[in-house]
Parts: structure tokens; C-alpha cells; sequence
């Protein structure tokens, strides 16, 4: 078959990736031996974390791998797929987990709430693509099956100094970026 | 005053220089009975965390880990049910003996419990081998039928990643893949259809009529349609068929559909055909120049880049899109004013030619 043209694989997706905006990884999935050692890996992701991490482009090509990504605070969100792969249906994808991640973290996308919800995020993930395959793109249906704590504290019980922790946190935190 | 910076290199990060030996010293917390969940939940993440950044785990380790987190299963707590589930696909290939917890996924995919059977299943064909398959293969029958879309997703997710193994088994489930097929959810109807591709793809005559079946009996799910284009072009293409006849049709009409997605995907997919004159790309390209002018990046991105090839075979066809391409070349995208330029470097040669 010619290369510009698919096959009719199932397994679109290359890989999912979440970085901080120095560049480490903070979700780092590859559903295909395109790179096969951890080395390549963070070669790879540090010449797509210099590409991406002042611009506002939303997608480029790099070492023949269609990348769309999308930014957030401190954040950035990756999905990586083949040169010949619909951008579209990779679009959808990154949509999904950043809606689905929006709504665990109750949209305060960044950095920190993300690592104190990471299993929220390692589940959701896997809830939207599975080794590659994609599962689910309707955030709605991820957030309900990955089974967010929502009601993980309600308000009476917490304690009055981690409210005003919890404030603090949120007023110093526009502030430092 | 030590501390405090120590904090703020970690920049708040739970994560932050973990060590692979204390967290799998946690890791014996597993064994406590009761179990509790939450502190758990935190050392199964921790787990995880630290495999995703790549640190390699050894086979004894992973092994000790992997039998401490078959313990877990006492416990009803959803969260951790999941991230158990989660734990032993990772660990899959890593631990030795993993087929241990196949009764009790087993018992978990048929359980009552909703939530917890479709990623039971997607767990349990993770660690199942060929002559396991066998012993599960009536449940996953069953699965693919399921009323719950997420069951009936996992299991024909599942079924595609074990023909990669287990072909023949694999193919004795096509009757309940086409019962799924005909379901309602997009989801469902993509996945049945990819596994009825994948049990039937060896034998043309097959996906011919399956092909011919669904571009008439219309499919709701875009992700079948994108699917059903790239199926139908590689039949196309093996019978080195024209642009008549049915399936060629089927895939012109695609450019009228209103997701964007199954429209770029047939306009792809018309570019990409060996056989396509020029007279026949005109309304792929009408499509591809209607995006152009997009304002989402991606969409201008996917099809000036399409263009782009159209380009390098039929320069003469691209001509009527020069003044887009034109605008595109001050694009902020970077890519897309490089493919707008390499694009119109290709008609320019042609059309100063013929000037």
C-alpha cells in the first residue's frame, strides 16, 4: 500500500504524554515501540518540550510524528500520532483528556492539583485510550467510569486550617507564575 | 530554613525524588488487614508514578509487589479496585506468575458490580496466554453482547489485542461482534467494527460485503466512519479500481458529512488515491480549501499539509487554492507556513511554466 495512505489499524494513538513547563515528564504513555528505551523517550521529549513550550501552536510535526498539544497554566498536554494520521481524530483525543482531567480537578488545570490527583489522572487515561486503541472521547463518560472521588471531603468536615490552606494555596498561586 | 527550600525545589511535587526501594518497603502496607484504602490508593499511584518515569523495575521486586497487591482485592473501595486493575496491566509484563489473580478478575467481570466489569476484563486479557483464553473465552462472548457500553467496549477492545496472539480464537466470536455492531453507542459500533475488519480482513469477499452493507446502512459513530473510508480505499486500491462503483462513492459522499473529522479523512483519502485524475480530486480540494481558512490550527495544518501532496503529483489542481495558501504563509503556526510555501513553490514552477 502506498504510505500516504492508512491502514486500518485500530491503534492510532502513539502516545499520550503530560509534561510541567520545565520540560519533566509528569505522564509519559507510548503505545508503540517507536521508542523502545526510556533514553529515546526523553530525547524525544525534550526536543517536543523546546518546540512547544513558548508557542501557542497547537501542532507540529516532529521526527516524522504528527504532535498535537495544548497548554494549560503550568502544563502541557501531548497526543502523538503518525505522519499519516488524521490530526482530527488526534484533536478529539487531547480534547477529551483535557476536558475529562478539567473536570477531576474541578478546572484548576496545573501543575500542583494535578500531582495530588495523579491517580485520578492515571485512571482517566486509561479510560480514553487503551494500549493505543481509542476507548472513549466523550468526557462526560470518562469522568463517570473512571469514578472521580467528587465527594471526596464535603465542606463541614474539613478542618478550618486547610480551608484557609486550601485558600492561600489559591490566591498565592496566580501570583508566583 | 533547609527544609523549606527542599520543599520548594519539589515545587510541591508528592513525587518529588521518590526512591524505588522505600516505595516498594510501602508497598508491604498491602498485607495489613483491614485494608486501608486510601493510604493504599497513595502507594499503588506512587507505584505507577515511578514506572512512568521510566525506572526499571526488576522481575523479583516487581513479582514481591504485584503478589503484596493481590491482597488489595479484600477491599470494596472503588478507587482502589481500579488502580489495582490499573497496576496489574502495567505490571503485566514485568512480574512472574500474574495469571494468580485470574479468578479474581474473573470473578469481577461477571460480578454485580458494574463499575467494575469492564476494566476487569480489559485486566484479565492483559494477563491471559493462549491456553488461558479458552477458559474465558464464554465470558467474553458474553461481554461483547453486554447492554453496558463500556462492558461490550472492553471486551472488544480486548478481543483486538489478543488476535494479535490468539488469532483463531479471536475469529470464533464474530457472531457476537456483529450483534454489537448494530448497537447504539458510537463507541460500541467502532470497536465491533474494527474487530469485524480485523477477524475478516484475510478474506475479501467478506469485508467486500461487510463494507458494501454499512456504506449503505448509515453508521453514526465518525469513528467508523473514518474507519469504513480507510477500509473501503485499501480495497480500492487491492482490486486497483478507478474512481467508480460503489465504494468510491461512498467515500465522495463522506466529503458532505458534518463532522469535520470523516470530512478531512475522505478528503485525505481521495488525495491519497493512486488512481484519482485531477477532474476527481476538485471537490476533495474545494473541502481542503474551505479549511484553510479555518481558525483552528489544526484543521489548517491537516489541510494545507494535504495539499501539499496533492501538490507533488497534480500542481495543476492546487492552483485554485493560491490565494489561501498565500495567507497561510504568515501563519503563527510555524508547520503551516512552512507547508504553505513548500505548497505553492510546487504550483508556482508549474503554473509560471505554462505562463
Amino acid at each position: 500500500m502506498e504510505p500516504g495512505l492508512l491502514d486500518p489499524s485500530m491503534y492510532l494513538v502513539k502516545g499520550i504524554l503530560i509534561m510541567d513547563n520545565d520540560g519533566n515528564r509528569l505522564f509519559a504513555r507510548y503505545y508503540d515501540s517507536l521508542f523502545p528505551t526510556v533514553k529515546e523517550q526523553k530525547v524525544f521529549e525534550k526536543s517536543l518540550f523546546s518546540k512547544t513550550h513558548k508557542t501557542n501552536a497547537e501542532i507540529l510535526m516532529l521526527e516524522g510524528l504528527i504532535c498535537i498539544y495544548r497548554s494549560s497554566v503550568d502544563l502541557l498536554f501531548y497526543v502523538i500520532g503518525s505522519a499519516q494520521e488524521n490530526e482530527l481524530i488526534l484533536v478529539s483525543v487531547l480534547n477529551c483528556i483535557h476536558e475529562s482531567i478539567s473536570t477531576l480537578l474541578r478546572k484548576n488545570v496545573e501543575k500542583r492539583a494535578l500531582l495530588d490527583n495523579m491517580d485520578g489522572v492515571f485512571l482517566a487515561i486509561d479510560e480514553i485510550c487503551d494500549s493505543g486503541l481509542i476507548l472513549e472521547c466523550d468526557p462526560a463518560i470518562v469522568s463517570q467510569r473512571a469514578c472521580f472521588r467528587m465527594d471526596d471531603l464535603p465542606l463541614g468536615e474539613q478542618t478550618i486550617a486547610s480551608v484557609i490552606q486550601s485558600a492561600k494555596d489559591q490566591i498565592k498561586w496566580p501570583l508566583l507564575k | 530554613m533547609k527544609r523549606d527550600k527542599k520543599e520548594e525545589e519539589a515545587g510541591g511535587n508528592p513525587f518529588f525524588n521518590l526512591e524505588k526501594s522505600s516505595v516498594l518497603q510501602d508497598a508491604r502496607t498491602f498485607n495489613e488487614t483491614p485494608v486501608n484504602a486510601k493510604k493504599c490508593c497513595f502507594i499503588l499511584t506512587k507505584i505507577m508514578y515511578i514506572l512512568n518515569q521510566g525506572e526499571p523495575l526488576g522481575k523479583t521486586e516487581a513479582t514481591e509487589a504485584f503478589f503484596a497487591m493481590t491482597k488489595l482485592f479484600q477491599s470494596k473501595d472503588t478507587t482502589l479496585r481500579r488502580l489495582v486493575y490499573l497496576c496489574i496491566k502495567l505490571m503485566a509484563d514485568i512480574a512472574d506468575d500474574v495469571i494468580i489473580v485470574t479468578s479474581s478478575l474473573t470473578k469481577d467481570m461477571t460480578g454485580k458490580e458494574d463499575q467494575f466489569r469492564a476494566p476487569a476484563i480489559r485486566a484479565l486479557c492483559r494477563i491471559t496466554d493462549g491456553s488461558m483464553l479458552q477458559s474465558i473465552e464464554r465470558y467474553m462472548k458474553q461481554a461483547i453482547v453486554d447492554k453496558d457500553p463500556s462492558v461490550s467496549s472492553a471486551a472488544l477492545a480486548s478481543a483486538l489485542h489478543l488476535a494479535q496472539q490468539n488469532n483463531d480464537v479471536v475469529k470464533r466470536w464474530v457472531n457476537e461482534a456483529q450483534e454489537a455492531v448494530n448497537s447504539d453507542n458510537i463507541m460500541v459500533q467502532y470497536h465491533a467494527l474494527g474487530l469485524l475488519y480485523h477477524i475478516r480482513k484475510s478474506d475479501k469477499l467478506a469485508v467486500t460485503k461487510m463494507v458494501s452493507k454499512f456504506t449503505r446502512h448509515t453508521l453514526k459513530s465518525p469513528y467508523a466512519f473514518c474507519q469504513l473510508i480507510r477500509i473501503s480505499c485499501k480495497l480500492l486500491e487491492d482490486d486497483d479500481l478507478g474512481c467508480e462503483g460503489p465504494l468510491y462513492e461512498f467515500i465522495e459522499g463522506c466529503l458532505r458529512h458534518k463532522s469535520e473529522m470523516v470530512i478531512y479523512e475522505a478528503a485525505h483519502a481521495i488525495v491519497n488515491l493512486k488512481k484519482t485524475s485531477t477532474k476527481e480530486l476538485g471537490p476533495a480540494i474545494s473541502v481542503l480549501q474551505l479549511f484553510c481558512g479555518s481558525s483552528k490550527p489544526t484543521l489548517r495544518f491537516a489541510a494545507v499539509r494535504t495539499l501539499n501532496k496533492v501538490a507533488m503529483k497534480h500542481p495543476a489542481a492546487v492552483t485554485t487554492c493560491n490565494v489561501d495558501l498565500e495567507n497561510l504563509i504568515t501563519d503563527s503556526n510555524r508547520s503551516i507556513a512552512t507547508l504553505a510555501i513548500t505548497t505553492l513553490l510546487k504550483i508556482g514552477n508549474e503554473s509560471s511554466v505554462d505562463r
